[in-house]
Formats: structure tokens, C-alpha cells, sequence
């Protein structure tokens, strides 16, 4: 007995120590000295190396500055959701999609860019611009503008005429037994429909505000419908795309994050262009785009504003973003980066800034309007027409205001 | 009616007069569980009463020694020659006292707003920025008052228990008893009081990681931290009933969301619990039964499933299932159907395929239980129900599945609970798809956990969350407890030994 109470006691002594060295490491290393700048940057998975590199690019350019600064993997996808579980443990310097900015304003965990504002403002392309400020009030910094979506196409079964309009496309696909895919049960890519209708989203105290559901936007709803019972319709996600394009798809809608894997697939039948334009009330309407940019901000409670603000810009000037566009293929948003012959010779980035003329701001959109309107296009996908479109319609825009 | 009178009846009669049996009986199982809730509160209070009573009788019967340790912990103690413990109860006080002043005070005192500063930005001409100086935070407000307030119980404690052990020592004194000293205190936790050693580490590690975040989350159903409300820019507070009141009636979509979902959670909870169950029963029969060779092989194959990790299946299995997947491109191929089918995209094609995948990751864990306890029952029942003229159905019947269920009762309600917040499956396959327009942001196949997630991890409405947290945590634990208490393991314990 006497040797098991003392196992007893030892067990219990070292998961005690574990605990409390769990607990001390948070605390950070107490060995730093005053002046150094300490730092936190978020970045995806794949970018890390490549921020890495850049990091130590701006050490070496600041030598008088003796910086500690550290990553933390979280992916643009998921900035919004880590920074508000708790702002003061987030990162200095984070880089997010703007759809999430109109919530991060909200929630107060931007900090307002005034250093360098002109500079910034004239450097950068006007929608990225557009995309980073409310009010006049530029609250972060613009890193890419690659996020929109375009038409890949197969040019063995498709012409350039056919491509013009959705209806000369499907038909053509038909023909030859093959098949368009369009994500339609995706909010970002179903809105192209309602966009093109002349459809608008908006911000009123920080709720959405839609007009889907108008005239207009229910003649929209009707070509979504009509284009998703189309025999040559197909939906599904890149996985599906990239798999199937040059066997059973002749084309599809998508962005520049599958261009390496849609150009293998295609070899020389590999084209991009703009979306193509689309039947309502009998007319030809071309299909619109959100224009995503992904940006970089500033924690509104980071310890060291100057210098967090001075890394962000450097992490987003016009080398870096040329750096971004060499290793990760992401079209830069400051207008010198994006006149770079490399950059124009590429086809997609090229498709899409032809599809950019039809952009639209992504940054009144909220976070929690996408379920909505993934909603309406499940159920045309599904062919449930159990209720009207404008019974949908109705319903998924009280549902994104709520 | 006696049992001999019952075993008589017609097979008929003997299910209404069971099923009435139960009908009646319920308000009295139901009766019993708030019964024994009331003893349990009861027994609560005469507790603390007793606790007064004690404290009370010290302080009248006290010398000044044990009264000064009223105000300055420890002192009746170290007075009386019992240095060590005497400082330990005064350095506890120290350190509470502390806490409050430098720490805990300041967020208790704004538990009643949750906070009213705003962060707020001054622009600095000579820097060229804004300042920012954060204002309040609701969340920490909210987190540190609860764990403030746990800690001042935990200080109650410790002033009573320092109180008792003041008079304690007293009373020895008077009678004239040696007092134990503090090595004697140390020793005594290794051996009369080691329990009390061993079970202080869980407890407290329980406290921390379990019982504060699960009264964090029930306080968050009562304010509306959503996602208007996200500190530092918003501050939320408290709205009293007002979550729980939308969602039952006063937002129409967000009760009829609950309702369904709640159905659907016990549909779904019912079905994958007993499917698994049954057809796993079924399986490790089948497998037992006389004459199949290869035993050992058969039962390796299926148990095989199980060294796949059930996430990866399940990732598998809605790839294959996807309207472009694998299945529905072979059977396009092969000309059996033109049109996908929506296995996972249609409201209730999904349903029946969760619960379908569900039985193929489930179905090999429940034929292992069930082949362990098959082999334990008895041949010679068998034997002489063989005899009595009895067939394999009413063997089956009368033997094994009362055997069984005696036996396995508390792992069925384990199940059924388990399946309620089966997070797993659902989310692997569906993510709680097809979407729909009927719900408040919720899929078909959406069980309350999963639209739980959904309204934390995506929306952030952890109001709305909280509200759904408790409510699952009322219905299963009452459930549980409920059935638990009637059923026949726990009634007849002991005859099973």
C-alpha cells in the first residue's frame, strides 16, 4: 500500500508539472530586452515561407530596429473568426478577404490607416482602394486582387463566339455532350445572376441590406433556374472542375487558385475570359462578379501601432506583392505590380481583369449572407420548386437582414 | 394483478397491461427524479445550515483566541502552537484579499453592465495616428466575475473551515488533548485523509477546464453577444430571458429551426442508436450461430472497418456520394440512371444516407459488445426453452433480448445521448446540408450541435448558441437520468453480481 501512495503522489506531482509548465508557456520568454519591437503576423499555410523570406527582408532594411517577430498559421478564410475570440491575443498584422471587413470594423479590431494614406490611395488599384475604405476612412492595407471568379473554357469544344452569351455556351456543350459547370449553390457565385440584373447589396447600421427579391432580381432568379435544369448544366466545386474539364466539362466558372491545375488539364486548348452574358426578360445581360481583394490590417490593439503599420506596408508594396504573384500566382493590387509584363502575359489573371469591369465590391457584403443565398441555389439545383422563386427570393433576403 | 396472474395472459392482453403499466407508472418515474432533485436541494441547505450552526456555536462558545480568527484567519490556530497551519489560513486570506483589490474587484464591480466604455481612438497630431485606448471587455468582464466569484466560494470555504479548526483546537485544549501538529496535518494526507490528496488535482483542473466555462456559456445565453455585439468595438449585456423567449415564439423561423431540429436530432438520435444496435445484435448472432465456419475470419473482416479512422470514411463517403462523385458517375457510365442521384443534396436522401453511412462505421463497434455478452448467456436457457418447444424468434425474444438489455441499458443511453451531439458524422458528410430557406441558417441534416457550431463558429451569435447549449444539456441530462433510474440495471443492481 505504502509503495502505491507514493506512486500515487509522484503521478499526481508530474501532471502538476506539466499543467503548470502548459500554463508558463503562454506567458512568453522573460529574457527579452526593452527595445525590442515584438511582433505577431498571420498568414495562410502555404504563404508561410514566403513571409517568412519577406520578414527577413524588412529586418534587414530596418537594421536599427531590433524586431522579434512571430507567425501564427491562420488562413484569410479564418481571420475573422480567430481575431474576435479574443482581439488581444490576435496577431499585430493579419491578412483577411475583404468580405470580412464591414464585421472587423464592427467589432472595432481595425486599426484606422493614417500614416502614408495618400500614398497608399494612389498606389493601389481603385477597387482594391474602394475595397479597403469606409467612409473616406482607410482601414487596412490592399494585398491582391485575384479574388473574383472568371470562365475557364476548353477550346477544342468551344469558339470565342460561342463563349459570348450562357445560352449560345450551354447549347454548344450540348452538342458535343458535354457539360458547363457553375457553382450555382455558392452565394459568391450564384450573385453573378442578380449583379448582372443590376441587383445591389448594401450596409444600413450594420445590417444587409438586398434588393434580390425585386422585379429585376426574380427575372434573375428565373434565368438561374431556367440555367440549372438545363441538360448540360452541372454543379460542384473546384475539385469537380479541375477533374473533369477537357473529358466530360467544356467549361467553367472559377478563379485564379485553380489555373495551374485547369492549364495541365487543357495543355494548349487551355482559355480564360470574362463570364458571359445571360437571357433576362429576353434581353442579353452580362453576368457580374464579386471583385475580392485580400488586404492586410492592423490590430486596433496591437502595442506597437508605428511599427506594426510599417511591416504591413512593407508586406504589401510593390516588390512583395510581385513576390506573392511569382510564387502564389496572386494578381497584385498595386497598379505598377500589376502592369508587370509577367503578370500580363498570364491568361487567367488577364480573364479576370477583363471580368473586373463588371465587378462589384465584395466589402458590403456580410459574412453571414453567403448561407442565404447558398440556400436559393441548393434548392434550384435541386429543382424544388415547391415554392415560387419570389416566395425564395423573399425568404432569403429577410434572412440576410436578420 | 400478481405476476403469476400476468404471465397467464394472452400475449395481447399482456402488451396493453404492460404498455398501460408504463403509462401509469411514468408520472411516478418522472415523480421519483424531481423527488429525488428535492432531496438532493433539501439536503443542500441542511448542509449549510449545519455550517451555520457550527460557526454560530463557535463564535458563542469561543475564548477570544478562536473569536480574533473571525476576523484575522489562522490566529486561533497560532496561538495555539499550530504555527504552520495558522499561517497557511492567513497567507490564503492575504492572497484572496489581494486578488480582489489588485484584480478581481475591478471586473466584479461591472458584472451588472457587462461594461460601458467603448474603445475609443484620439488622434496624435505629432505621431500621426490614432491611439487607440481599449474600453471595456464584456467577454472578460463576464470570464473573470465568474471565475472571481468560484474563487470567493472556494474563500468561504476556507474561512469556515479555518473557524471549525480554531475551535477544534480549542475543545482539545480543554480537554486537555495534545494537539496535532503540522507534520502529524502532512502525514495524515497520506494516509487517513488520502483521498483528499488524490482527488484535489482532478477537482480542481475539473473546476478550471469544465464547471467555469460551462457557467460562462449559460451566462451567454442570457445577454446578446452576437454578432452586432463583439467586444471591443460593441459591448453586450444582459437581456435577461429575451434569447429564450425568441426562440420559442417570439422569432417565428428560429422556433420553427428549433423545433425541426430538435425532431429531426431525435430522429436521427433514435434510428442510429437502435439500427447500430440491432443489426450489430443481429451480425454477432449470426456469426455465433452453430455451423458457420470460419469464425475468427468473419469477425476480423468486419472489425477491420474500425482500423479505418471513422473520419476518413466518413470524408470518403461524401466524396463518393457527391452529385459528380464517384457512385453517380458509375452508374451514369454504366447506363443504370441519367440523372444524379441527390444522395446528399436532397432533404431527405440525405437523411436516410447519414443514417445509412452511420450504421457502417457504427455496426462493428456494437456487434464487438454484443458478441462479449452473447457468449456469456447461459446454453441450458436455450436448452430447455428448446424443449419447452420455444423457436429461434422467441428464443430471441424471451432470452437473448432481455439478457441483452439488462446488460446493456447504460450503453444504449450512452449511445443515444453520444448520438444527439454526434458532431462527427453529420458535419463529415453534410456539413448539415442541403441548405434551406425554411430554416434560420440551418441544413436539413442539421442536428441542434451542429447548428450550434454553425452559430458560434460562423456567425458568431454565441447568445443564440448558449440558449441551444442549455437547452440540449436540460434534455439529455433529464433524459438520461430519467431513464436511467427505471431501468432494470439500475433497479436490480444487486441481483446481478
Amino acid at each position: 500500500m505504502k509503495v502505491l501512495r507514493r506512486i500515487g503522489i509522484l503521478f499526481l506531482a508530474v501532471v502538476l508539472v506539466f499543467c503548470l509548465a502548459a500554463c508558463n508557456r503562454n506567458r512568453g520568454d522573460g529574457d527579452v530586452t526593452k527595445d525590442t519591437v515584438e511582433l505577431k503576423v498571420w498568414g495562410a499555410q502555404e504563404d508561410q515561407e514566403m513571409l517568412k523570406a519577406m520578414v527577413e527582408e524588412f529586418k534587414k532594411e530596418n537594421p536599427d530596429t531590433n524586431y522579434s517577430i512571430t507567425f501564427g498559421v491562420v488562413g484569410e478564410k479564418d481571420t475573422q473568426t480567430k481575431i474576435l475570440e479574443d482581439p488581444d491575443a490576435a496577431a499585430d498584422v493579419f491578412s483577411f478577404p475583404d468580405d470580412q471587413m464591414g464585421d472587423l470594423i464592427k467589432a472595432g479590431v481595425l486599426y484606422e490607416i493614417t500614416l502614408d494614406k495618400a500614398a497608399i490611395m494612389s498606389e493601389n488599384s481603385e477597387g482594391s482602394v474602394a475595397a479597403a475604405t469606409v467612409d473616406n476612412k482607410l482601414y487596412a492595407y490592399p494585398m491582391t486582387a485575384d479574388n473574383g471568379y472568371f470562365l475557364y473554357y476548353d477550346k477544342s469544344v468551344l469558339t470565342e463566339e460561342d463563349v459570348k452569351t450562357l445560352d449560345g455556351m450551354l447549347a454548344a456543350a450540348q452538342k458535343k455532350n458535354k457539360k458547363v459547370l457553375m457553382d450555382v449553390s455558392n452565394g459568391w457565385y450564384l450573385a453573378s445572376f442578380f449583379l448582372g440584373a443590376g441587383g445591389s447589396l448594401g450596409l444600413e447600421n450594420g445590417k444587409q441590406t438586398c434588393d434580390f427579391n425585386n422585379e429585376q432580381g426574380v427575372a434573375a432568379g428565373e434565368a438561374v433556374k431556367a440555367f440549372c435544369a438545363h441538360p448540360a448544366f452541372i454543379t460542384g466545386e473546384d475539385a469537380i472542375l479541375t477533374g473533369g474539364i477537357g473529358s466530360t466539362i467544356a467549361a467553367g466558372v472559377s478563379g485564379t487558385w485553380t489555373a495551374d491545375a485547369i492549364q495541365e488539364k487543357l495543355g494548349d486548348n487551355y482559355a480564360a475570359t470574362k463570364l458571359p452574358t445571360f437571357t433576362l426578360n429576353g434581353k442579353q445581360v452580362q453576368m457580374k462578379s464579386f471583385a475580392g481583394y485580400k488586404l492586410m490590417g492592423v490590430n486596433s490593439g496591437t502595442k506597437h501601432p508605428k511599427e506594426a503599420m510599417k511591416l504591413a506596408r512593407f508586406l504589401t508594396n510593390e516588390k512583395n506583392q510581385l513576390i506573392r504573384f511569382e510564387k502564389r500566382a496572386m494578381g497584385p493590387s498595386n497598379i505598377k505590380a500589376a502592369a508587370d509584363e509577367k503578370v500580363k502575359a498570364n491568361v487567367a489573371l488577364s480573364a479576370l481583369a477583363m471580368q473586373n469591369q463588371y465587378g462589384v465590391s465584395q466589402a458590403n457584403v456580410l459574412n453571414s449572407s453567403w448561407d442565404p443565398m447558398e440556400a436559393f441555389g441548393t434548392a434550384m439545383e435541386a429543382k424544388d420548386y415547391k415554392k415560387t422563386v419570389k416566395e425564395y427570393l423573399d425568404t432569403m433576403v429577410s434572412q440576410m437582414a436578420a | 394483478m400478481d405476476y403469476i396472474d400476468f404471465t397467464q395472459l394472452h400475449p395481447v392482453r399482456k402488451a396493453i397491461v404492460g404498455v398501460r403499466r408504463g403509462i401509469i407508472g411514468f408520472p411516478k418515474t418522472v415523480g421519483q427524479f424531481f423527488g429525488a432533485i428535492r432531496r438532493g436541494i433539501a439536503g443542500f441547505f441542511r448542509g449549510i445550515g449545519r455550517l451555520i450552526a457550527e460557526t454560530v456555536a463557535a463564535f458563542v462558545h469561543g475564548d477570544f483566541r478562536t473569536r480574533l480568527s473571525f476576523l484575522i484567519l489562522g490566529l486561533g490556530n497560532a496561538f495555539r502552537g499550530q504555527i504552520v497551519r495558522g499561517l497557511l489560513f492567513f497567507l490564503c486570506e492575504i492572497g484572496y484579499i489581494a486578488y480582489m483589490v489588485l484584480f478581481g474587484s475591478s471586473f466584479l464591480a461591472k458584472i451588472g453592465t457587462l461594461g460601458t466604455e467603448t474603445q475609443q481612438k484620439v488622434f496624435d497630431e505629432t505621431e500621426g495616428i490614432y491611439i487607440y485606448t481599449r474600453g471595456d471587455n464584456s467577454m472578460q468582464i463576464l470570464l473573470f466575475s465568474v471565475l472571481s466569484i468560484l474563487l470567493t466560494l472556494l474563500f468561504i470555504g476556507v474561512y469556515l473551515w479555518n473557524i471549525r479548526s480554531a475551535y477544534r483546537s480549542q475543545q482539545l485544549q480543554e480537554q486537555e488533548k495534545p494537539l496535532p501538529t503540522f507534520r502529524q496535518d502532512l502525514h495524515s494526507l497520506l494516509d487517513s485523509r488520502y483521498h483528499v490528496t488524490l482527488l484535489t488535482p482532478p477537482v480542481v483542473l475539473v473546476t478550471l477546464f469544465t464547471i467555469l466555462p460551462l457557467i460562462f456559456m449559460v451566462l451567454i445565453a442570457f445577454t446578446n453577444f452576437d454578432k452586432d455585439h463583439q467586444p471591443p468595438g460593441n459591448l453586450f449585456t444582459w437581456i435577461g430571458l429575451d434569447n429564450f423567449s425568441a426562440m420559442f415564439g417570439g422569432n417565428e423561423q428560429l422556433g420553427y429551426t428549433f423545433l425541426n431540429l430538435l425532431l429531426w436530432t431525435f430522429v436521427w438520435a433514435l434510428f442510429s442508436t437502435f439500427s447500430n444496435y440491432i443489426f450489430g445484435m443481429i451480425l454477432a448472432l449470426l456469426i455465433n450461430k452453430k455451423g458457420i465456419r470460419f469464425k475468427k475470419f468473419w469477425r476480423t473482416v468486419f472489425i477491420i472497418t474500425i482500423a479505418v479512422p471513422q473520419f476518413v470514411s466518413l470524408m470518403l463517403m461524401s466524396q463518393l456520394l457527391a452529385d459528380e462523385g464517384a457512385v453517380n458517375v458509375l452508374l451514369r457510365e454504366l447506363g443504370w440512371i441519367s440523372e444524379s442521384v441527390p444522395f446528399l443534396t436532397n432533404g431527405t436522401m440525405a437523411k436516410i444516407t447519414v443514417l445509412v453511412i452511420n450504421m457502417w462505421v457504427g455496426i462493428p463497434y456494437s456487434m464487438l459488445i454484443t458478441t462479449g455478452i452473447l457468449l456469456n448467456i447461459p446454453e441450458d436457457m436455450y436448452e430447455s426453452a428448446r424443449i419447452d418447444g420455444a423457436g429461434p424468434v422467441t428464443a430471441f425474444f424471451k432470452i437473448t433480448l432481455p439478457y441483452m438489455l439488462f446488460v446493456t441499458t447504460p450503453y444504449l443511453i450512452t449511445q443515444f445521448v453520444n448520438n444527439i451531439n454526434n458532431f462527427n458524422v453529420i458535419y463529415l458528410l453534410t456539413r448539415g446540408g442541403p441548405l434551406t430557406l425554411d430554416y434560420y441558417k440551418a441544413g436539413q441534416t442539421d442536428l441542434l450541435v451542429t447548428w450550434l457550431y454553425k452559430q458560434t463558429v460562423e456567425e458568431q451569435n454565441y447568445n443564440l448558441a448558449g440558449v441551444i447549449g442549455v437547452i440540449v444539456f436540460i434534455i439529455t441530462a433529464t433524459f438520461s437520468l430519467i431513464v436511467y433510474n427505471s431501468s432494470a440495471s439500475a433497479k436490480k443492481e444487486e441481483e446481478f453480481q
